[in-house]
């Protein structure tokens, strides 16, 4: 019994735990940039953005929460009830799973795996089933339509990251992401982070990401003013809360993923005092913050992708450009004998 | 023919022209205010001046003649100008003049937007005003309850003067005071005595007089216009029904020189209002004595269960004044369906249709009143039956051309006539020459024998038309080309009537035996109200207003009235008219035709057309002439010898007096206006109509 | 050529100064004003919410001449006249602006022969139901009674321009 107790139930309860910290402190950041992109946005555009939900509009999202849920869910006569309720779950849960490998400091991981990586790939790669799923079950052409074109696009970019992320490992030889920050812990500080070695990487990334997550300008899928959400047309309410909630839960791990894999994670930019006097979680939060900073402001300057300059991009552009990558980090890495053993 | 040029065109014009009619011949439009075609020349408002080479000054073009324009020093044709500067600026003076004491209440006067001085004012009218001085004021005088004056807008054009003492009769009205002072008034306040005077709003070109029932109530751009045929009197004046939404706002009259000029009588005019209120809106059904309001359905019942076994001579129809053709088309065809002759209208047992068209309409014409030179009335005050028509008599009496004589009421015409007497044995002393006038008649050319409502009216009535038609036979009144036999109905429905021969069938009952006791068990109304109606038999009443036929009614099935649906109307000269539909009926009520097609299928005697179109194809079938809009179908000649070869039955010693007692209340739709109780009570001297 | 153009575009230096540009912007100052505690000042020409105006010894302007019913392009007006009771002037019976069908062009104020019918300065009437958008005379007259003195002044404002 204590043995089921130390070895089993209580490392059961501690990761229970660890992940309800998580969960609610991941939805509390994602609040707060979600009211960030709108200000971000604004203030692009010379607005104040929202602000009177309470001071400087703090409590936006979470009138917006209460705004959504105290909405009359609908549910089309014609749709598959089951699968169009399972839909945001299945979006919002898998993008929720990815944090379960996210170092956000030294050790303090969830689950701390030696194929993180791997499960991020995994994982990001099963979101698109959501969003299937969802233009299915709605048995509406629009919501099918827009399925259809979301899936080609993230599948694609995918193939982008996923090379990107090679490009990363071979430098590591790791894939336990812990191990990737660790990497980057150079005497040189930021200058040692892989996005400047590898910056072509980081900026195929940088645009994969924002393709992958279906942010402007390549936000074909939903186009709120001219598709009229895409897959989620037929949506309202908690059910479409929680893929807005995925959605922007994704992006968090991209920006977290964006800030692991190129700007060294939790490490000071400076590895001297006093900067490594501040706690590595908080360099980690401004790392992630920049990244959805550039996130947001890709939103607030690009205009948006046709169609076929989308495809056109991840497949004739980075494709071949994140293979070549591959191939000459590898070469560059075997040939100046700077391969990890 | 006398040669000018006008503007650069050369024109030829009979001497008798004025340059005003010569310009228009040459298609120069004159701006005038006094000036009026069917008024005399008055020349005051100076508007329509043009410039005549070599004169030194601008002259009216209304009051002058061709005759009087001096050739040019070569012999060449006068030249007048109609668009010189000089023109425009003589003009534009006189506008200025005009508008000094105009006080240019253009928003809140009921003329804005039909005022001739409003539009004269755009084209020679100045921005601004010079005179800086007072207006004048002048005080308003009562002229009535149909006209309402705002004398601070009279521009003493007189016209309304000259309307009142030449087209009326009535010198009621007069120009008083000089310069400033002048004044339009009607000396002693009282309210004008024509049957006429709705047409003083017409003939205003400001708006010192407007209407006063329709006061305020509408703007002209705001109303739908409809044109019709009005139906109070037989003449059928050509009117224009004009209204707002669903609502008849006023009735004008439209120009039809071959019946009403342009003139309308004040009932035709101002029955507005009884066309909204007292309305019949739903069907009734009586029960235990009481009418109580029902669906189609029930009150369809009600009538197929009372006529499930009644026998076809114990059902009859009477049609009312108000009906078309096409409504007295569809119940006859019911009721041959339903296997009974009897059928009636109120007013028309004294005729025979099958003797010829020609013993039962006004044959010489309306029109034709103007060749007539002699005149004899019978049994008829054409003042109050026929108002219009009553006008055209005093034009053709005005030139001096045309004697007139009168047998029946001792009433005042407008017009001086001989009296000869009222009882029946003045006409037959005039029938055998004892009378001077019959020598006058035989002397005549074109001599009119007119028989009113007071003959025909009576039940004696055909024997006495035998009489007329016989007296017109013999003082040859009825030539190649002329036809002096006048019948003057009074109801719009007689003559349609007449034509598709809704008249007693073989063995069918008249009118008058219809509604006698026990005569029916079932008998159809078609707004029949002027009748008393059985009160044995089970009635249904198919009529628009809460009137006498309704309140003995068994079952009331509401109908239109004459504006709310498109129907034929044949006037006593036998002209075929077509009245358009302005608005539709209140609530549940139908077009009649349409009613009587859907009881005939309640009754399961189908009739056999579903559309108006149907319908008057069915009855253009049968009486072809109905399809000549606008025509009268000639009629021959010899329907009148047959008919004074018929004589017929006794005739009774009572004297030929009109059956119209009051002019304004005629009919149920008048009945129901109160502007019309106003005017019946004014004319009768129940209300006092001094404005003190 | 194309390397630099490649290197250009993989680089984002098109993505890069329009970053900065727009970050020159996102220190601008912000201009909205915060709305229902500030307003912006607003010209006397204003077109906003109906109003029936009086005479200063309380008669009503309105004459009811139907021009502005007439020039009203989105026929937003009805108006009914008739005589007035006590002295038989020519008065409105009813006075109806919808103002959903509204579109506040001004014509209506321009129309009118006495300024009776003023659009005024008041842009705050949105209302819970779409009856209470149905204006009769009653809700005219006393929105003229309720802004008469800013109605007056912008009038009187405006005055020297026509």
């Amino acid at each position: 019994m204590a043995e089921f107790w130390t070895s089993y139930l209580w490392p059961l309860l501690v990761v229970i735990g660890q992940s309800l910290l998580l969960l609610v402190l991941l939805l509390i950041t994602i609040a707060y940039i979600l009211l960030a992109d709108r200000k971000i946005w604004a203030a692009v555009q010379i607005r104040r953005g929202p602000n009177v939900v309470g001071p400087w509009g703090l409590l936006q999202s979470f009138a917006d929460l209460l705004k959504f849920v105290f909405k009359e869910p609908m549910i089309p006569s014609g749709a598959n009830k089951g699968v169009f309720l399972l839909a945001p779950l299945v979006s919002c849960v898998l993008a929720l799973a990815a944090w379960a490998v996210i170092p956000v400091n030294a050790g303090w991981v969830i689950a701390d795996i030696n194929v993180g990586v791997l499960y991020i790939l995994a994982v990001s790669s099963l979101s698109v089933y959501g969003i299937i799923m969802a233009g299915w079950s709605s048995n509406s052409k629009y919501p099918f339509l827009a399925a259809l074109r979301s899936a080609a696009q993230m599948v694609s970019y995918e193939v982008s990251i996923g090379f990107v992320i090679i490009c990363v490992l071979l430098c590591v030889g790791s894939l336990n992401l812990t191990a990737v920050v660790e990497a980057q812990n150079t005497k040189w500080g930021l200058l040692g982070w892989y996005w400047l070695p590898l910056f072509p990487v980081f900026v195929i990334f940088y645009v994969s990401a924002l393709a992958e997550t279906n942010r402007p300008p390549f936000d074909l899928v939903e186009a709120e003013s001219e598709l009229v959400a895409g897959f989620m047309v037929e949506y309202a309410s908690t059910p479409y809360l929680l893929f807005m909630l995925g959605e922007y839960v994704a992006i968090t791990t991209m920006c977290a993923m964006g800030a692991i894999l190129f700007l060294g994670g939790w490490l000071p930019p400076v590895p001297y005092a006093p900067f490594t006097w501040v706690p590595g979680i908080i360099w980690f939060m401004l790392k992630g913050f920049f990244m959805f900073f550039l996130f947001a402001m890709a939103k607030a300057i690009v205009p948006r992708y046709r169609y076929d300059q989308l495809m056109r991009l991840g497949w004739k552009v980075f494709l071949p450009l994140s293979l070549v990558m591959v191939v000459l980090v590898a070469g560059v890495l075997q040939f100046a004998g700077l391969a990890p053993q | 023919m006398i040669k000018l040029i006008v503007d650069g065109k050369e024109i030829e014009v009979p001497p008798e022209y004025t340059l005003m009619q010569a310009c228009e011949a040459a298609g120069a439009e004159i701006p005038r205010f006094c000036y009026h075609e069917r008024l005399s020349i008055a020349g005051n408002c100076r508007m329509c001046l043009v410039e005549v080479k070599g004169t030194p000054k601008p002259v009216a073009s209304c009051a002058w003649g061709v005759r009087d324009c001096r050739p040019g020093p070569k012999g060449e044709p006068p030249e007048i100008s109609t668009r010189s500067p000089m023109v425009k600026k003589a003009r534009e003076g006189v506008m200025e003049f005009l508008l000094i004491n105009h006080p240019l209440d253009c928003p809140i006067c009921d003329q804005g937007g039909e005022c001739d001085l409003q539009d004269q004012a755009m084209g020679y009218g100045a921005d601004t005003s010079r005179f800086a001085e007072n207006k004048r004021a002048v005080e308003d005088k009562y002229l009535g309850v149909l006209v309402k004056t705002s004398m601070n807008r009279c521009i003493q054009c007189t016209r309304c003067v000259r309307f009142a003492s030449e087209i009326c009769g009535v010198p009621e009205m007069g120009l008083t005071g000089r310069g400033e002072d002048v004044e339009i008034t009607t000396y002693l306040e009282s309210a004008l005595t024509s049957e006429l005077q709705g047409n003083l709003v017409d003939i205003c070109p400001v708006g010192a007089l407007t209407s006063k029932p329709y006061a305020f109530a509408a703007r002209p751009w705001e109303l739908g216009k409809t044109q019709s045929i009005d139906v109070m009197d037989a003449v059928g004046s050509a009117i224009r029904v004009d209204t707002r939404g669903r609502e008849v706002m006023r009735i004008l009259p439209r120009v039809n020189e071959a019946v009403n000029e342009e003139w309308i009588s004040d009932k035709t005019r101002h029955i507005v209002d009884g066309l909204r209120t007292q309305r019949l809106d739903r069907p009734y059904v009586r029960e235990n004595g009481k009418l109580r309001a029902a669906t189609w359905s029930e009150a369809f019942a009600a009538i197929a269960a009372k006529l499930k076994d009644v026998k076809g001579e114990r059902i009859g129809a009477i049609a009312g004044d108000l009906a078309a053709v096409e409504d007295m088309f569809a119940l006859q065809d019911l009721m041959t369906r339903l296997g009974s002759a009897n059928l009636a209208t109120e007013t028309t047992h004294a005729f025979d249709p099958s003797l010829g068209r020609a013993s039962y309409i006004f044959n010489p014409t309306i029109a034709g009143i103007e060749q007539a030179d002699a005149l004899l009335i019978i049994g008829c005050n054409p003042r109050k039956e026929a108002a219009v028509l009553n006008a055209r008599i005093r034009k053709r009496w005005r030139t001096g051309q045309m004697k007139i004589a009168v047998i029946g009421d001792h009433a005042e015409l407008t017009y001086k006539y001989d009296y000869l007497g009222a009882g029946v044995d003045t006409l037959s002393e005039l029938a055998a020459g004892k009378q001077s006038f019959a020598d006058v008649l035989k002397g005549a050319k074109n001599p009119i024998v007119l028989v009113g409502a007071g003959v025909t009216a009576r039940s004696d009535g055909a024997a006495l038309l035998a009489m007329a038609a016989k007296l017109a036979t013999d003082i040859g009144a009825i030539k190649d080309g002329w036809n002096g036999f006048a019948v003057l109905h009074s109801a719009a429905s007689s003559v349609g009537a007449l034509d598709i021969g809704f008249v007693p069938g073989e063995g069918g009952l008249t009118a008058a035996q219809m509604v006698g006791e026990g005569a029916l068990d079932v008998m159809f109304s078609l707004g029949a109200d002027e009748i008393k109606l059985p009160a044995d038999a089970f009635v249904v009443y198919i009529g628009t207003h809460g009137d006498r036929g309704a309140h003995r009614a068994d079952v009331i099935l509401p109908g239109a009235a004459y504006t709310e649906k498109s129907g034929i109307y044949v006037n006593t000269e036998g002209r075929v008219q077509i009245a358009g539909r302005a608005a539709f009926p209140p609530g549940e009520a139908r077009e009649d035709w349409a009613i009587i097609r859907a009881l005939s299928d309640a009754l399961g005697a189908t009739l056999p057309y579903d559309s108006l179109v149907a319908l008057r194809k069915a009855l253009t079938e049968k009486v072809p002439h109905l399809l000549r809009i606008d025509q009268i179908e000639p009629a021959d000649p010899a329907a009148l010898a047959a008919l004074a070869r018929r004589g017929g039955g006794a005739i009774g010693k009572a004297p030929l007096l009109s059956p119209i007692g009051d002019f304004y209340l005629t009919n149920p739709i008048a009945r129901a206006s109160a502007v019309m109780a106003e005017c019946s009570r004014v004319a009768s001297g129940q209300i006092l109509t001094a404005a003190e | 050529m194309r390397v630099t153009a490649a290197a250009r575009s993989l680089l984002l230096t098109e993505f890069v100064s329009a970053f900065f540009l727009a970050m020159r912007y996102f220190f601008k100052a912000k201009p909205t004003i915060n709305y229902p505690f500030e307003k912006n000042p607003i010209s006397p020409r204003f077109r906003g919410e109906h109003a029936l105006r009086r005479y200063p010894n309380g008669e009503e302007r309105c004459i009811a001449c139907k021009l502005c019913e007439a020039v009203c392009p989105a026929q937003a007006i009805t108006i009914e006249a008739g005589p007035r009771r006590n002295d038989g002037t020519r008065r409105t019976v009813r006075y109806d602006i919808d103002m959903v069908k509204c579109i506040y062009c001004g014509l209506c104020q321009e129309a009118c022969p006495v300024d009776a019918i003023v659009e005024g300065p008041n842009f705050e009437f949105a209302t819970e139901t779409r009856e209470e958008l149905y204006y009769d005379k009653a809700k005219l007259l006393a929105n003229g009674d309720r802004w008469e003195r800013e109605l007056a002044k912008s009038i009187e404002l405006d005055a020297p321009y026509r």
